[in-house]
């Protein structure tokens, strides 16, 4: 079906890379799709997990979210909010498709982040006159940093591998060379496809634990 | 793993059958397996062939929702499905990716020529379910369209369809070989009946006997060139179906027009019914069941 000899063809052909649906263009469109989905879960997701964690208050919801949304299969979701919003706000329902899992691991890792702080800690940022936004902003946050990457981390990996979803409702990302590949049974394109977007999830998986790793050793 | 389970589905039928005592006193001994790919329309037809079998007296053996050509074709030619319908075109070119043959009396006979010595081709229906060009009724009304040949004083079109169109030979390239139409292309995939409505692209690559070409009274435009292939309806059946079977198949192909199976799909979609009873109501009215 496949040899490496047809891949190494189909990588080093400049048609593959270049034009509107070439492997570049798509690779763009892949990274903003996913950076834009993880932004819009975490400017919800991590203020609540900050508001929770510092307050302890909604726990359960924490739980029942995690549990919630992780038994939603993203690709019904996804049909279920082009259907609903219209095919014109295709990319919204993009969003909110990816952000429902990008959600539960940002919202837990920011949660776990302040938890695991000692409650001495804050009470003694409390004692030397900080009030709640002052103990958030300079002394729950700073602590908690390497625990919101890691659930920044762990959500990047789980929306970088399922934009590849985006190509059925008309959307590019490089899904669409495996879609495209399977229908013409291009297994080159299918699999040189399929490792880009692996080494793209992978890299950046690696980024953010080194990150998370230099946060850690701060604390 | 598939070979060990329809074997054992057709051992746990057959076994159920005797049990009960009530196989039908036919001369055939082997169930026929019918296979359908995973696409409402064609579960229909394989229906309708699966009941006309029943009728005369066939044991018959439903392996239905296959998924796409590769993964039935391979159990189709290893003899562990007897009877397909399939469609002329598109298995065609599955079969011979260089075929050039459009028109559907060429299709047919190459697909003939081109069927491993185990399958042959029963008759060809009149009805198809192939790729067309469509648009939306005010775009054809604003710009004057009948057929394809009118889109190239148009200028600004965006062609929508599945990913795949784009390489297609009768995808962007065969539109400006054949009819001159420059077309920028967007991959709308399962979405593109909705795309075009929304005025997302101009013009959309939607199967004929898609029911929704008639709901949303989109207008199909006529393909003078022969650019699409013609892909109609043709049972496929093994070694393993004898002469009377065949004739029982062949006359259900033959009797199916395009509006019909235009129609069946229409009850399938919006009126939610079976598969099994909109073939059986076809049948009827047909008069190619002997029993009620």
């Amino acid at each position: 079906m496949l040899n490496f000899n047809d891949l190494w063809i189909w990588f080093s052909d400049t048609e593959t890379w270049e034009g509107r649906y070439g492997l570049w263009n798509l690779l763009a469109e892949h990274v903003s799709l996913t950076f834009v989905a993880l932004f819009a879960a975490g400017i919800i997701a991590i203020p609540l997990g900050l508001v929770i964690g510092h307050f302890r208050k909604g726990e359960t919801y924490v739980v029942a979210i995690s549990s919630v949304s992780r038994a939603v299969p993203t690709m019904g979701l996804l049909f279920a909010m082009v259907l609903f919003l219209g095919v014109e706000s295709r990319n919204l329902a993009v969003y909110i498709a990816l952000g429902a899992i990008a959600f539960p691991p940002l919202l837990a890792g920011t949660y776990s982040g302040l938890i695991a702080i000692p409650n001495s800690t804050v009470d003694v940022a409390r004692a030397q006159g900080m009030n709640e936004l002052q103990i958030i902003w300079l002394v729950e946050i700073p602590l908690a940093v390497a625990s919101i990457l890691g659930g920044l981390r762990l959500a990047f990996v789980q929306v970088a591998s399922t934009v590849t979803l985006a190509p059925l409702v008309g959307l590019g990302g490089l899904g669409f060379g495996i879609v495209q590949g399977l229908a013409l049974r291009d297994f080159a394109q299918i699999s040189g496809t399929a490792l880009a977007v692996v080494l793209f999830t992978v890299l950046g998986d690696r980024l953010f634990a080194v990150a998370q790793k230099q946060r850690a050793f701060q604390v | 793993m598939k070979k060990v389970l329809l074997a054992s589905i057709a051992l746990a039928s057959s076994a159920a059958l005797a049990l009960t005592g009530c196989a039908p006193s036919s001369t055939q001994s082997q169930a026929i397996v019918i296979g359908s790919q995973a696409y409402y329309s064609n579960e229909i037809v394989a229906e309708a062939y699966a009941q006309v079998l029943e009728d005369a007296g066939y044991t018959v053996d439903r392996q239905f929702a296959l998924g796409q050509r590769d993964v039935y074709v391979p159990a189709l030619l290893a003899g562990e499905i007897d009877l397909f319908p399939e469609y002329t075109g598109n298995f065609l070119q599955f079969l011979d990716p260089s075929a050039t043959q459009t028109e559907a009396a060429d299709v047919y006979s190459a697909l003939q020529g081109k069927l491993p010595a185990e399958l042959s081709a029963l008759a060809m229906s009149p009805a198809s379910d192939q790729d067309s060009y469509n648009v939306t009724a005010k775009y054809a009304a604003d710009n004057n369209l009948i057929s394809i040949a009118d889109l190239a004083n148009v200028k600004g079109i965006r062609l929508g369809g599945a990913p795949e169109l784009a390489e297609r030979p009768y995808g962007p390239k065969g539109l400006k070989s054949a009819y001159g139409v420059s077309v920028a292309f967007e991959a709308t995939g399962e979405t593109t009946v909705e795309a075009l409505v929304a005025g997302l692209v101009e013009l959309a690559n939607v199967y004929s006997a898609d029911p929704r070409i008639q709901e949303l009274g989109l207008v199909t435009l006529q393909d003078p060139k022969g650019l699409f292939l013609a892909s109609n309806l043709v049972p496929i059946a093994s070694k393993a179906v004898d002469e009377m079977a065949r004739k029982l198949v062949s006359d259900v192909s033959l009797a199916m027009s395009a509006s019909e199976l235009v129609a069946m799909n229409v009850r399938s979609v919006s009126e939610k019914l079976s598969s099994s009873e909109i073939a059986r109501e076809w049948l009827l009215s047909e008069g190619l069941l002997t029993k009620k």
